[in-house]
């Protein structure tokens, strides 16, 4: 050791605290090295002096104005403290805003819990709702209401979609040969028969989502055809 | 003893009549019709697009780098210009003749490397497609029209018409997606036994049977009219919709 590393431990040397050897080994050194000797005096007056005045202090000559500088000094550096200033004649909205929520960690764990409970009720309900009811239906990935009115609100604006294409067919059928005229009306009825089938299906069963997808795929299907057939 | 009487010769003179006019109808009708065949150097994994107005298109393979496309027109003066891209061919009878009236049939023969994808379209006629093994096989008939698939390997395939058959010869790749879907005629997909595919399909009710392919794991919707779930390891996507027609499942 070093005359450092033999000042490190004075303070426990003087406390007595040290091994029987490592005291051994401080005491010898203290004999022969003069620097140390008088860091062990300083030291050993100062552990002396306050060994003497144990329990001894000199009260503050204001506590109060002490505290409240204290506390005053805390507020201001915590800017949520503002917060807690709450008129009188606040509302119920303001107050719950300006609340110091502190939790415990119990606390906590129930809210987290009731959270999740609350959840899953809503979520199971829902999936209920959507799955077992037939009140909703996924259509390349949009989930449509699958109320009656919806279904014949998109079927009226199909309808006039297919009325524009269908009058410019007309317009250009006069020029087709006899056969391709024969063709396009003989593919015509076979996708207004899926038309009407689905439509029956859905006037009996309004929720029926296999009528649904049907009724959609012919009507775009009769809007293709007619759209490619106009350009002749 | 002279054989020849006069009466066996007028006889034999009006016999050939409706003969000889028959070879003169047909021999007219050959002439009439025109015959274009045309080569194009191609790589192994080349694209054909054929848009065609109506006619047969039979699409085959053969172990050559080159396309070779035959066109056999009713009328004679009907554009054929095929253009070649970067991705291989587009052959658009359509937009080729847009002005024309009376183009009639135009019967496609072609014949591409196996490992290509085709586009066919046609607004009537009958497709034939064999062997393609490359990444897509579409084949659209706006109409009617009967197409059939046989031997096809593709990651993606679809086959779609009015009105007509649908025959599907060929295997399923793991990820690929398959379509089907006609307004009225048989579909029919014959499947090696081991293939895996998660099925959406959707047809009248009872004219959808699932034969080897059916397993108790399939749910049975809207009263019989679209069964779904898995065959094998469900990793393909296949979905046939017929709105009047069968839907049938053979085992290879």
């Amino acid at each position: 050791m070093n005359c450092e590393q033999y000042q490190d431990v004075l303070s426990d040397f003087i406390d007595g605290s040290l091994a029987p050897e490592d005291h051994n080994s401080v005491a010898a050194h203290l004999s022969v090295c003069g620097d140390c000797a008088a860091a062990r005096n300083d030291v050993g007056a100062i552990v002396g002096f306050y060994h003497e005045h144990r329990g001894e202090y000199d009260a503050v000559p204001n506590e109060r104005a002490l505290w409240l500088r204290i506390s005053n000094m805390i507020e201001m550096e915590s800017p949520d403290r503002s917060r807690t200033a709450i008129p009188a004649n606040a509302g119920w909205w303001f107050r719950l805003m300006n609340r110091s929520w502190q939790l415990s960690f119990p606390q906590l764990a129930a809210a987290a819990v009731a959270i999740i409970i609350v959840v899953s009720i809503f979520t199971v309900v829902g999936l209920r709702g959507l799955n077992f009811n037939g009140s909703g239906v996924r259509t390349a990935g949009l989930t449509l209401p699958s109320t009656d009115g919806a279904v014949k609100e998109r079927f009226r604006q199909q309808q006039q979609v297919i009325a524009y294409w269908n009058e410019r067919v007309e317009l250009n059928k006069a020029r087709w040969n006899p056969q391709m005229r024969e063709t396009f009306d003989k593919n015509m009825s076979v996708i207004d028969t899926a038309v009407n089938d689905s439509m029956r299906q859905l006037t009996q069963n309004p929720h029926d989502e296999v009528s649904e997808e049907i009724l959609n795929a012919a009507l775009n299907d009769k809007v293709e055809l007619l759209r490619e057939f106009a350009a002749l | 003893m002279n054989l020849y009487s006069p009466a066996t010769s007028k006889r034999a003179s009006f016999a050939a009549f409706p003969a000889l006019f028959l070879v003169l109808v047909l021999a007219t009708a050959a002439f009439t019709q025109q015959r274009v065949s045309r080569h194009y150097p191609a790589g192994k994994n080349v694209r054909i697009e054929l848009k065609n107005l109506s006619g047969t298109i039979t699409v085959e393979t053969w172990a050559r780098d080159e396309i070779r496309i035959t066109a056999t027109m009713e009328a004679p003066a009907v554009h054929f210009n095929p253009r070649q891209t970067d991705a291989g061919l587009v052959v658009d009878i359509v937009g080729d003749n847009r002005d024309r009236r009376d183009v009639g049939d135009v019967n496609f023969k072609i014949q591409v490397p196996s490992r290509s994808s085709v586009d066919l379209e046609t607004r009537s006629g009958q497709i034939s497609v064999s062997n393609i093994q490359g990444d897509l096989v579409r084949a659209h008939v706006w109409t009617s029209g009967d197409i059939t698939l046989s031997g096809v390997n593709a990651a993606r395939v679809f086959a779609s018409n009015t009105t007509g058959n649908i025959f599907f010869d060929g295997e399923f790749a793991s990820g690929g997606t398959y379509e089907f879907k006609s307004g009225q005629g048989t579909i029919t997909l014959r499947l090696p036994a081991n293939c895996g595919f998660r099925l959406v399909a959707t047809g009248p009710a009872k004219k959808i049977s699932m034969g080897d392919f059916w397993n108790p794991g399939m749910k049975l919707l809207g009263e019989g009219r679209r069964i779904t779930g898995d065959v094998g390891d469900g990793r393909a996507s296949v979905t046939v919709t017929n709105y009047q027609g069968d839907i049938k499942f053979l085992r290879r």
